[in-house]
Order: C-alpha cells, then structure tokens, then sequence
C-alpha cells in the first residue's frame, strides 16, 4: 500500500518539512511511541507483570441460548492450584451492568443468552490449571432455541426481562404522500464486523491495602469502566482504580467487562494479583461486534434525477444485551438518507434483541451500514435514468444550511460537493501494462489464479457522513490540566491513547500554545478527572479543546506579569521556541528565565453545546458536529472466480482543519483499509448463534497485498467553528464511506447487484448468458 | 518482563543427520519431530497439543536442499517453501515452485517445509495436488531402515507414517513437460486455498493429469476427465486444444470433484465452488498446452 498526498496546498508543503524536528500544529510531529512500538517494546496489558500473581480463566457458554439448571464448582475448587472460583453467587454488588442500559449479569445465572458468555471464573497458580479447572466447573444446560434471526425477535419469547426491542424510531420528516416519477427499491445486508484488535484483551487486577483494587487494562473509557467494576464490586468508585496500559487496537469500546469484572472479583477474593490474557478465540466471543443489518429502501426521484423521497426501514442486531445499540440505531435512522438533501423521509429503525454475539460500538456504527444502502439506491437510480453515478449525486449533495431528516439545520462547513468533484476528477490510476503481466497485481493474488482476460475493472463512488462526538443530549466533557516547569511542560488527561495519535495532539498544543518543545503526557488513570470514551473523534475535540484552554491560561499566568512590567497587554506578547519576545522586539527574554524556578499549572474544562435526543418521530438537534468523505473506488474483478482486486481507493475528506498532516494520512489509510475489511473479507459468522472460526485464520483481515493504493486527493480545510481549532475529528468517516464505495465499484464493473456486505465470491461472478 | 510464566523447558534434541534424528525418536517414543513449526507451533500455542519432548530437524542439512537420481528429483523434506520458490527451484519443477509460493505470507513461507506440509495433510496443503498430480513418492526413514511408497497412500492413510518414522525426502520425476499449479482464495493477500489445481501435461506417458486440492480430505484426481482430454490431444501434433474443449474439461473436473447429489439441487456454496474449480482446471490446461 502507498498513500500519496497531492499538492499544492498546506498539506504537501508541510510534509516537505523545513528541516528541524517538528513542532506545533499542522506539523508533521511523529508519535513518540512509534519507535518502541515498531520495535516490540512497547508494554502492553499483556506484558504486565506483578510478585505472586494468580491466573485467571473464565468459563463461557458453550450455547447461544439455554437455561442454567444448576453449576457445581467442587471439582474445580478441590483442584490442587485453585486459589478461587467465582460465578453470580459471588458478586458483591450490581449483579447486572451495561455502558447505557444495565441489562447485562456479570456472570450468567439463570439463562444464558449468548455464545460465549461468562459463567464463572477462576485463578489458579498456573494458567493451564486455571483453564482445566474452568473446564471442570459443571453446568448443566436446559439447552433452548436460539432466537437468531433479528426479524423473528419481535413476535419471539422474551430473551430478556426488558423484552427484544431495545429501541424503534419512526423517522417522519416531510410529506408521507410524495412520490416521484422513478422508484427504485432494494434489500441490503451488512454483516458482523469484528474489531478484530491486533492485541487480545489483557489485564491485570491488584488489590489495595484499603481493600479496593487496582484494574491494569487496555481501557478506552477508563471512568465508565471504573464506575461499572465499582458498582459489581460493592466498593465506592474512588475504591476502584483503572489505569490504562498499552492500547494494542481499538474501534471503539475496547475491553470486555465479562474479562475485567472476573479480574477485579478474583483479585479481591484471593488478595492476590490476578492477570489474565484471553485466547484469541475468547477475543472473538467475548467483546461487541458491529451491529448486523437488513436495510429496505425505496428511492423516488425526478426526472432529472433529483431525489423526492426516501423510505427505509433499518433493523439492527444487537445481540443479547442493549450496550451501545440505542446510538448506533440513532446514527443509522438519521444518516439513513446521507449527504443528500432529500424533502422527505421516512424510516423505521428498530435494534431487536437476539442470541447472536454481543453488537456493540464499533467505528461508524449504523452510518456504516445504511451508506452501503443508501449509496446502492443511488446506483440504482443511476442506472435506472441513464445517469452518470457520479453525476445523480452531485445533483442531491447536501450543503451548509440544509437540513437533516432529524429537522436539524447543518450549521458546520458541509462541503459535499467540492469532496464529490474532487475525487470524480481526479486522474484514474493506469491500466496495467498488457505485455508485462508480472506488473499487473491480479485479483487472488501474486501467485493466483488470476487471468487478465477474465479481468474487469469497475469505478464506483460513495459519499459518506458521521457525526462527532457523542449524541442524544450525552454530556460530552472532558478534564484536562496542563503544568509547566523548568522549560518542560506536562498534559495530565485522562483521554486514552488508543494509537488515534492523542498524546502527539496534545503535544502539538502545547508546543503551539506555550512555545516550548519538550512535552510530556502522563498516562492515563482514574485518579485523573474523567475525560471520557475515546470514540467518536471526541478526544480532537474535547479533550484537544481542554488541553488547549489549560495551556492558554498557563501561557496568561506566565505572561501575566511580564506585561503588567512592561505595560503591555498579554497579546502583544509572542512565545517561540522558549523565547518569549513582544511585538516590537524591545522585550526579549527566555521562557524559563520568566518562570524562574516556579512551575504553573492549570486545569481547564471543554463542554461542547448541549444536544436533543431523537423525539418520537426521530426528531431533533442529536449532534453537535458531522464530517463528511467522498471515496471512489477502482476495483480489478475476476469475474469468473469473483475474486476482487481494490487497484485504488481515492480519498476526498472535510477535516476544518489539519492538525498534523502525518497522523491524519495514517487515520485515513488505517479507516479505508477497515472499511475494505468489511467490504471484501470480514464477517464472523454465527450460524444458530454459535460462532464459527473465530480466529484469524477463519476470519481473515486485509493485508498489504489486499489494502490498495490510497490517494487523498483533497483535504477541504473550512474551519468548523464551534470546533476548538476548527478541526474536525478524521478516522471514522473513511470507514463508513469506502465500503459502499468499493461495492460499488464492484456493481460498476460485474452488473451485479452487490446489496449484501461483505462481498462474496459469488456475487462478484459474471454468470455466462444462458444460451 | 515476559508475558506468560516461563514453560517448563520443554526436552528438545537438535539432531545434525537422519539417522541421529531416528534414533532420537526411537529413544523417546513420545517426542514429536517438528520441522518449521507453522502448523505444530499452533497447535502448541492454543493448549491442543503439549508434546512431552520434540525433536528439531532445522539442523539436518542432508535434507534442506535436493539432489537428482536417475531422472527425478530427490528433495529433502526440509526444503522451506521460500526456497522452492525460487527461480532455480521453479525451472525444475514449475508447479511445486508456484504452490509454495501461494502458500501463506512471506514469514511463514521462510519457515515452513515441504516435509511439515506433507505430515500435516491439511486438506489446504497447497504442496499436496501438485505432489499427486506428479506421482511423487516419499521416503520414510525409521528405525527399521528406509521405505518409499507413493504420496498419495501416505495422504489417505492406505499407509501412513509408523511411529518413529521421519519423512526424509520427496521423489519427483523430471517431466520436460508443461505443469501449472492454480490456486484460489477469493481475496489478493495470502489466504488458504478455497480450491486448487495441479495440472501435468505429459507427453512421454501421453497423459493429462490434473489434481484438486482443498475441496476435499485429500486431493482428488479426476481420471476420467483426464483420460478425455487426453484422447483429444493431438501428441505428435501442436498439442493444441480448442477453448471449448478446455472449458468442457474444466466443467467435467468439477462435475467429477464436486459430484451432484441425486434428488438434491446444489447448494449455493457448492454451485460457487464448483465453477471455481472448473474456471481454475480450465485455466491450468489452458496455460499448460500454451
Ligand atoms: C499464517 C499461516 C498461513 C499458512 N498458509 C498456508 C498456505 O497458504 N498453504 C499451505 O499449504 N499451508 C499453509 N500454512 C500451513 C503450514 O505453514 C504449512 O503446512 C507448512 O508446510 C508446514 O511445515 P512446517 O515445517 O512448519 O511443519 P511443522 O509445523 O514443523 O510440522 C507439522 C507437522 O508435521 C510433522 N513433521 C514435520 N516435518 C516432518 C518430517 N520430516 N517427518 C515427519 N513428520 C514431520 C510435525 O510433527 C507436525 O505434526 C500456513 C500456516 C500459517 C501459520
């Protein structure tokens, strides 16, 4: 894979560089964790250790769905090595827990309701003896049909107490009687994407003289996992401390409670340290997927190609337990239209309860899937009125000022147009060389079976949209505090690292801020005031805005007192490169020379405007800032075995602002390579809710053979100005575009449908007309 | 800091020659011979299998590389797939050469052996159709001398490896003769074979023959469909075919490896695979006769 970044413009400049290490923002500042991490020292969960540590395992559901008569421990307990063994009858506190809704038991008691769910747990003074002893745990199962087909969910037995629908919006906008002079309609289907991260979960427990416990994990929400551990435990949250190790991969709530509550009740039962590493296959079962979805849609549209109306109906499984669903069925009924302006809407969304694995946030939940809808309807109208792809949608492009179906007015820059042409004129990558076929990577591969005369190439596009930061009225704060010392400044945020390229974020503002080079950011913990889940591009947002403010009132209180000797107000004054200087030059002095042995600190909030939840027709002002993204996708099909090439992915985005341009080209890269996962090869697959293959061998990931060239052939930088620096988070909408965009290319290049993701083989084949 | 708690050291013997390595499996009965470690390693790692002691042949030099006895190719079961891939290698026996180069990412490729492919049988083994379409045979070096048989007898276990015994080496005529091997995997990055073809034009025994690999146990040899095509060709001629006549081939290969089910329509997946291995048998004989 290579990504190129076309010039002119700030971007190219910057990447130049001028010589000299980089500093501030726009620059392109280097992770300072890239070399230990290129290097395999960089210490994650995994590698934690702790004196006399004990081994966990945990017992799961080897059923989707079954009623637990009775679970015997004895064997396992009498086990030589066995230090404890816990299940529900040992959970001091909540017996039931959930991110928005607390739905979900620590430990399974009465009914299991997933493949994989937790039963019991272990520590042993080996982790091989902890594995046999969880093994030895008996259950007895009154095994009970699965409920596995989400459109069976409503009219079925209650898998839950709070029954099988999590949440129904009936979004109404507009005249339900208009119609248009072309209709087309389809059926889509987006399968189970996992998060797949590279590192398994891990954790270690220690417990505390004070009789709480320390939870060592890769946490993406360190205060939200700290409140859930509390809360199981029995214990007040300022007992529970979680400190964040090495996030090795994240797409969004990383971790699984039914790994860390195990881990904390272990650690408090046997007063010892407890680690533990799931298997990758316990990986797989144990943590939230994307939501499975079946998408209906009908499109009316004018003569001219002008869209009327859009009716869908969105069902999304959720799985067991509630989780994050209620905001992916949010994005997903609000998105359901795209970046079009359409007069009216009208879609039923519903997340239903079923015993398939846990769906939860994952990236771009709900935009995802409806985009690979919305942008097949697109095609279909093309097709249908003879027009160019790219030209129905630049007829319908939403804009600044326009509203969405929620009856929300767009009031940040929504450049659709501009990304739109940027990438359908951009230049298209060359055919191969016929007479050279070893230049010619063919789709299956190196050494393949891939003919060049069975070989079709198809272009598709896709405009994708995302919204920022939480929705729905959550109260999207984040705490940060930033000191200075000796030349030296430090960020203390709870913000997590999560290889989102935060800590080089907040690196660059204070280097731009207070002028100094040198700056440390301290890891994160619960002891550190909340700063909330890095998802969503929050942490560019409110966590960057925090950051920033506490470094402006660092950088007033150094100045401060300079001005007031000079008689010169704090804006006449310049910090760079520690030397801090006024406008007129005659004041010059050094920034530790002003400090002179003091060290300055300062805590700052960042609360962005309130929000609405959807109201009862899928109504209100839900999201505080959206982005947006054009792909077009050039695909190479064999068409006779259906095997898919992607030559090239070419990237427009709407950034406001680009803050490192280094970071920002990874984040796309990273996003598009994800949304070609789910597009050509990622699906877990569940058949009768038991997972099948859950590893990396049955699941495969793309590699650098399967990735394609990524062209960003524009980065629209209109400020968003309610925004701090006006930028606007990058990693989630290349996901949620470049799906629909190589499915469409797909359509483009076989003549095939392609409503269903991930694309199969056989859907990519071009059937012989039948004599 | 590691990771896990340090395994009890498990016993490993590094033997240099064939025979050290024999007598060390006839001294510990329960040790495994691990070569590579692609496949065994995996099986360790994820708790299937904990082998009391394992016997490393990484150091057998006799068998990393390959020799030439009365008009075959003698190769040793060491020979990693990287090394089988390389031009020298290709020029030999082109179709053993392009099936190792399929065969997983690059890593894997520098560790994995033709002998770990073999004892595997894995039914993705991507070196297995080629060995049957070639009639390759192995050599079994044991405790009570040396045997050979032929590789498919190994790989449906009409006579499988005895304990105590090592595969020391591949036997493979030197065909001057056209030989393809397809693969498909449905994506471009390095993946296991959805199926694959092994295809051998041979025209000193006026024969086609052609294997498929991984869409069953073991690779399946249509014999009827070689015979066919066989009977088309024209051996003292061009040994041309028409494309009807390749794709018809490529069709009675699939019919053959991918049976219909009296009473029953296909099933979608089997419909998908069964034009896969019609477009991949079509191909290789297409390549082969080019
Ligand atoms: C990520 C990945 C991708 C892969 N992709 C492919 C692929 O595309 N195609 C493919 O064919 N394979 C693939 N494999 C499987 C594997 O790499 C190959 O089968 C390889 O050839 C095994 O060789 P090895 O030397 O590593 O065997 P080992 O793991 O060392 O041994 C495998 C088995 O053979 C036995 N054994 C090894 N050598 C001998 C001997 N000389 N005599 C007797 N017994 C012996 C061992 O005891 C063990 O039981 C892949 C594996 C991985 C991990």
């Amino acid at each position: 894979m290579s990504s190129i970044i076309e010039g002119p413009g700030p971007v190219a400049e910057t990447l130049a560089g001028e010589g000299g290490e980089p500093h501030g923002i726009g620059e392109p500042v280097p992770s300072t964790d890239a070399l230990p991490k290129a290097q395999g020292t960089y210490p994650y969960a995994a590698d934690l250790w702790a004196e006399g540590l004990l081994w966990a395992a945990v017992l799961r559901s080897p059923y989707p769905h079954a009623r637990i008569v009775r679970i015997d421990t004895s064997d396992a307990v009498a086990m030589p090595g066995v230090r404890a063994v816990v299940t529900h009858e040992d959970v001091p506190g909540d017996a039931m827990h959930g991110r928005k809704v607390a739905d979900r038991p620590v430990f399974a008691h009465d009914v299991v309701r997933h493949h994989g769910e937790p039963i019991a747990a272990v520590a042993a003074d080996h982790p091989d003896t902890a594995r046999l002893a969880a093994a030895a745990i008996l259950v007895e199962y009154e095994v009970r049909e699965p409920v596995t087909d989400p459109e069976k969910a409503f009219a079925a037995e209650p898998l839950h107490p709070d029954g099988n629908l999590i949440r129904h919006i009936p979004l109404q906008f507009g005249d339900p009687e208009a119609v248009g002079e072309v209709v087309v309609e389809g059926l889509y289907r987006v399968g189970r994407q996992d998060p797949a991260p590279i590192g398994a979960e891990a954790g270690l427990a220690v417990p505390r003289p004070d009789g709480g416990v320390e939870l060592y994990v890769a946490s993406t929400d360190p205060h939200a996992d700290r409140d859930i551990a509390a809360a199981c435990f029995g214990l007040e949250a300022d007992r529970v401390k979680v400190v964040v190790t090495g996030v090795p991969g994240a797409m969004g709530d990383r971790e699984d409670s039914g790994i860390q509550l195990p881990l904390g009740l272990l650690a408090l039962r046997t007063g010892c340290p407890v680690k533990f590493v799931a298997t990758r296959e316990e990986s797989f079962l144990g943590h939230a997927h994307r939501h499975p979805t079946l998408l209906r849609y009908r499109h009316h549209a004018d003569a001219d190609g002008r869209l009327v109306k859009v009716e869908a109906q969105v069902l999304l499984d959720a799985g067991a337990y509630a989780d994050a669903s209620s905001d992916a069925l949010a994005a997903a009924v609000a998105f359901a239209a795209g970046p079009y302006v359409v007069p009216h809407v009208f879609v039923e969304g519903w997340v239903v309860r079923t015993n398939n694995p846990p769906s939860g946030h994952v990236r771009g939940e709900g935009a995802v899937q409806v985009c690979a809808a919305y942008e097949g309807q697109m095609d279909k109208l093309a097709a249908k009125l003879g027009l160019d792809p790219a030209e129905i949608r630049m007829r319908n492009v939403l804009a600044t000022g326009d509203l969405l179906p929620t009856g929300q007015t767009v009031t940040c820059p929504a450049p659709v147009g501009e990304l739109l042409k940027a990438v359908r004129d951009a230049d298209l990558p060359p055919l191969p060389d016929g007479d050279d076929e070893s230049q010619w990577l063919l789709p299956g591969g190196v050494s393949g079976a891939g003919e060049p005369g069975a070989v079709r190439r198809g272009v598709g596009y896709a405009l994708g949209m995302v919204h920022l930061l939480g929705a729905e009225g959550a109260d999207e704060v984040s705490t940060a505090t930033v000191r200075i010392h000796d030349g030296r400044a430090t960020v203390i945020c709870a913000a997590v690292e999560t290889g989102q390229g935060f800590t080089t974020l907040a690196r660059q503002i204070v280097q731009e801020v207070l002028g100094v080079d040198d700056v440390r950011v301290l890891p994160s913990d619960t002891d550190q005031p909340p700063a909330g889940p890095a998802a969503r591009g929050r942490h560019t947002w409110v966590s960057g805005g925090a950051v920033e403010r506490a470094a402006k009132m660092v950088r007033t209180q150094l100045l401060q007192p300079l001005a007031a000797k000079f008689g010169m107000s704090v804006e006449l004054l310049t910090i760079a490169d520690g030397k801090i200087t006024s406008y007129d030059g005659v004041l010059s002095t050094t920034v530790a020379e002003t400090l002179d042995g003091k060290e300055l600190w300062a805590t700052a909030q960042c609360r962005p405007h309130p929000t609405d939840r959807l109201d009862d027709t899928g109504q209100g002002d839900a999201f505080v800032g959206l982005t947006f993204c054009a792909v077009r996708a050039v695909v190479d099909v064999d068409i006779e075995l259906g095997a898919v090439r992607v030559v090239e992915l070419a990237v427009a985005q709407d950034v406001g602002r680009v803050l490192n341009p280094r970071q920002l080209a990874a984040r796309i890269e990273a996003g598009v390579t994800q949304g070609l996962g789910l597009a050509l090869m990622e699906d877990l697959r569940a058949p009768r809710g038991i997972v099948k293959r859950p590893n990396l061998t049955g699941y495969p990931l793309p590699t650098a053979l399967d990735a394609p060239d990524v062209r960003i052939v524009k980065l629209v930088e209109e400020r968003d100005v309610v925004a701090p620096f006006g930028a606007k988070a990058v990693s989630a909408v290349p996901v949620v575009t470049s799906p629909a965009a190589i499915a469409a290319a797909v359509r483009a290049a076989t003549g095939r449908p392609v409503n269903r993701l991930p694309i199969r083989p056989q859907a990519a084949v071009v059937k012989p007309p039948t004599p | 800091m590691s990771t896990y708690a340090r395994q009890e050291a498990a016993n490993v013997t590094l033997p240099s020659s064939l025979d050290e390595a024999v007598a060390a499996l006839a001294d510990m009965p329960s040790a495994v011979p691990v070569a590579g470690g692609t496949d065994l390693m995996a099986s360790v790692n994820s708790g299937l299998l904990r082998p009391a002691a394992l016997v490393g042949l990484g150091r057998i030099s006799e068998i990393r590389g390959w020799q030439y006895a009365d008009g075959a190719a003698l190769l040793g079961a060491g020979l990693t797939h990287a090394r089988m891939g390389r031009p020298d290698f290709a020029a030999l026996i082109p179709a053993l050469a392009a099936a190792a180069r399929s065969a997983g990412p690059p890593q894997i490729r520098n560790a994995g052996t033709l002998g770990g492919n073999i004892a595997s049988a894995a039914p993705t083994g991507d070196a297995l159709p080629v060995l049957a379409a070639l009639e390759a045979s192995v050599i079994l070096a044991g405790p009570d001398g040396d045997r050979e048989l032929p590789v498919s007898h190994l790989l449906t276990g009409m006579d499988p490896l005895r304990p105590g015994e090592l595969l020391a080496f591949v036997r493979i005529p030197l065909l001057h003769a056209p030989q393809t091997f397809l693969k498909a995997t449905g994506r471009t990055g390095p993946g296991r074979a959805v199926a694959s073809v092994a295809l051998v034009v041979d025209p000193a025994r006026r024969q086609v023959r052609c294997s498929v690999g991984a869409v069953a146990p073991v690779p399946l040899r249509p014999l009827e469909a070689e015979q066919w095509v066989a009977g088309l060709i024209d051996w003292d001629g061009e040994r041309t075919l028409a494309p009807e006549a390749c794709t018809a081939f490529g069709e009675y290969v699939a019919a053959a490896c991918i049976p219909d089910q009296p009473g029953v329509e296909l099933p979608p997946a089997a419909v998908q695979l069964r034009r896969t291995v019609a477009a991949l048998s079509r191909r290789a004989l297409g390549r082969a006769l080019a």
